[in-house]
């Protein structure tokens, strides 16, 4: 009997062990990626000495971000108070702001594209037009809108608003015709037999059997927005990012960048709990299904 | 003579590219007449009343509803369905789902601005108060019972008035008082209004005592009981 060669055992063992396989392939997959994207062991060695010295510099965070005042804010803030005019402050209440307003024109816009991308309450060729509308404002991250705005309406929130507004109606508006979507059968059938229009249907049938799944991807987009609109602001598109920007490109006053991603840090974690408890309130309750209220979900107390 | 509602003439009902469920269809239906339709499960009861809703079209033969065979062309708000599962809007509340039952004569700018007339709105109220839940009326339906359920999507019916209402299983799963409570409020539109009502139910007892006429699925055709052979004089359950 001929002896197996070295080469033929390890292929025999792998086959033994799928698992094995895979994983070697996969490593062996990252490899030849890591090879051909030229990423070697002494560029990440020189990456870590970078990322030494940043943090050597940004440490401790320099919090004069949130007492003294931005003489160079944009637009120019006009309070008496220090902290309100800080950089810190005015850039995180310029995030919440492009990210309200963004949410809000985005959900009034998204909504009805949405219903009529949703297969069950359009006719096939106006749900697939839609799908491809929103899929059009998808393609483009929200960073990329954020720069062609800048070069359109020039730096400022405005282009933050207009960026984070296209990118909200191109993935809430996928997220609605699905949730409008999945709506039951019966009550829309019941609203055609009718002989209602399909506005009608919409409006008064699937929009609020839907309404606790709409309210929730409100809140989790809102939530979204303020991530990503610290982002935008890096391009010049407004928000916290902006003074971020202001201090890393001409400073490098990594301090106060590590002071200001810490209060960011913060404001998020704090939206992500309480949208996250609201949200709960929506879809969570299969057994005794809430009627959404914008009372419940600004003053979730007063209906506990 | 009352006017003719329905009008089937040899329609086989089922879904394209299958085989039909039930053959040969031939029935006539007049205002203020209520039709029991009896059979076990899956033998095509529901089709058949999504047939006549308009929401599935028949595989041959000709559907007419008030002389009108493409039934878009009908007058809105004629047609009323009751489907197994109510199809109510489960957000929102009792006077909302009744109020519904309005929207076909609803106009463009009433319908943009959700801004039902008086009339509408004092119809619903109506309708709630016949079904015997006025104080339940600013609750979400998803807290009602099952009965109180059923009570609504009749009360939704009470305020559309349609020529022909269709209910699917309405009355099933019903305690005896809340299934008599609901037949009456049916009855009334049928009297009342000459709606001519098409029951689907798999009591026989129950379509006996409370419909004008019975027809049963059998063996892949509908038939019709001969009249008059059970006339009870309550309504009740299955025995």
């Amino acid at each position: 009997m001929a002896e197996r060669g070295p080469l033929s055992s390890t292929w025999l063992m792998l086959r033994k062990r799928p698992r094995l396989l895979t994983l070697s392939g996969l490593g062996l997959l990252a490899i030849i990626v890591a090879v051909h994207l030229q990423i070697s062991g002494p560029s990440l060695a020189q990456g870590f000495d970078n990322l030494l010295v940043i943090l050597a510099e940004a440490w401790p965070p320099d919090f004069s971000v949130l007492t003294n005042r931005a003489s160079w804010a944009n637009p120019p803030c006009n309070f008496e108070s220090d902290v309100l005019c800080s950089p810190a402050v005015i850039g995180l209440v310029q995030t919440l702001e492009i990210a309200f307003l963004a949410t809000l024109f985005g959900m009034v816009l998204s909504l009805p594209l949405a219903t009529m991308a949703a297969h069950n309450l359009s006719p096939a060729w106006l749900s697939s037009a839609m799908r491809s509308l929103l899929a059009a404002f998808r393609v483009l991250p929200s960073l990329i809108w954020a720069l062609l705005f800048v070069i359109i309406v020039g730096i400022g929130p405005l282009a933050g608003v207009l960026a984070m507004t296209l990118y909200t109606i191109g993935y809430l508006g996928k997220l609605q015709y699905e949730a409008l979507e999945g709506v039951g059968r019966q009550p829309l059938e019941a609203a055609r037999a009718m002989g209602l229009s399909r506005a009608q249907v919409a409006r008064y049938f699937a929009i609020p059997e839907a309404s606790n799944s709409l309210l929730s991807q409100l809140l989790f987009m809102f939530e979204y927005n303020v991530r990503h609109g610290s982002v935008v602001g890096l391009v010049g598109a407004g928000g916290i990012g902006w003074y971020m920007q202001y201090y890393l490109a001409p400073f490098r006053l990594y301090d106060r960048v590590l002071a200001l991603l810490l209060v960011l840090y913060v404001t998020v974690v704090i939206i992500d709990a309480v949208s996250l408890r609201l949200r709960r309130r929506f879809i969570e309750s299969d057994e005794q299904l809430r009627r959404p209220t914008w009372r419940g979900v600004f003053l979730p107390w007063k209906s506990d | 003579m009352p006017e003719l509602i329905l009008r089937l003439t040899g329609v086989d009902i089922g879904f394209a590219g299958e085989e039909a469920l039930v053959h040969e269809i031939n029935l006539e239906a007049y205002a203020g007449e209520v039709i029991g339709l009896n059979g076990v499960s899956g033998i095509g009861k529901t089709t058949l009343l999504r047939t006549l809703a308009g929401l599935v079209p028949p595989l041959v033969g000709e559907l007419e509803v008030l002389g009108q065979s493409d039934l878009s062309q009908l007058p809105r708000g004629s047609i009323g369905y009751i489907p197994q599962r109510l199809g109510l809007v489960h957000h929102q509340t009792v006077g909302y789902n009744a109020l519904m039952g309005a929207l076909p004569r609803a106009s463009w700018w009433q319908t943009l601005l959700s801004l039902p007339s008086g009339e509408m709105r004092q119809a619903a109220r109506d309708a709630v108060e016949a079904v015997g839940l006025s104080e339940k009326m600013l609750d979400p339906v998803s807290l009602l019972s099952g009965g109180e359920q059923r009570r609504v999507a009749v009360a939704r019916s009470l305020v559309q008035r349609p020529r022909l209402l269709l209910a699917d299983e309405c009355l099933g799963e019903l305690d005896e008082t809340t299934s008599e409570a609901v037949a009456v409020q049916l009855l009334s539109l049928a009297r009342e209004h000459d709606t001519c009502i098409v029951l689907v139910d798999h009591s026989p007892a129950r379509t006996a005592a409370l419909c004008d006429r019975v027809l049963n699925f059998r063996r892949g055709r509908l038939v019709e009981d001969e009249p008059g052979l059970i006339r009870l004089p309550m309504l009740g359950g299955d025995n």
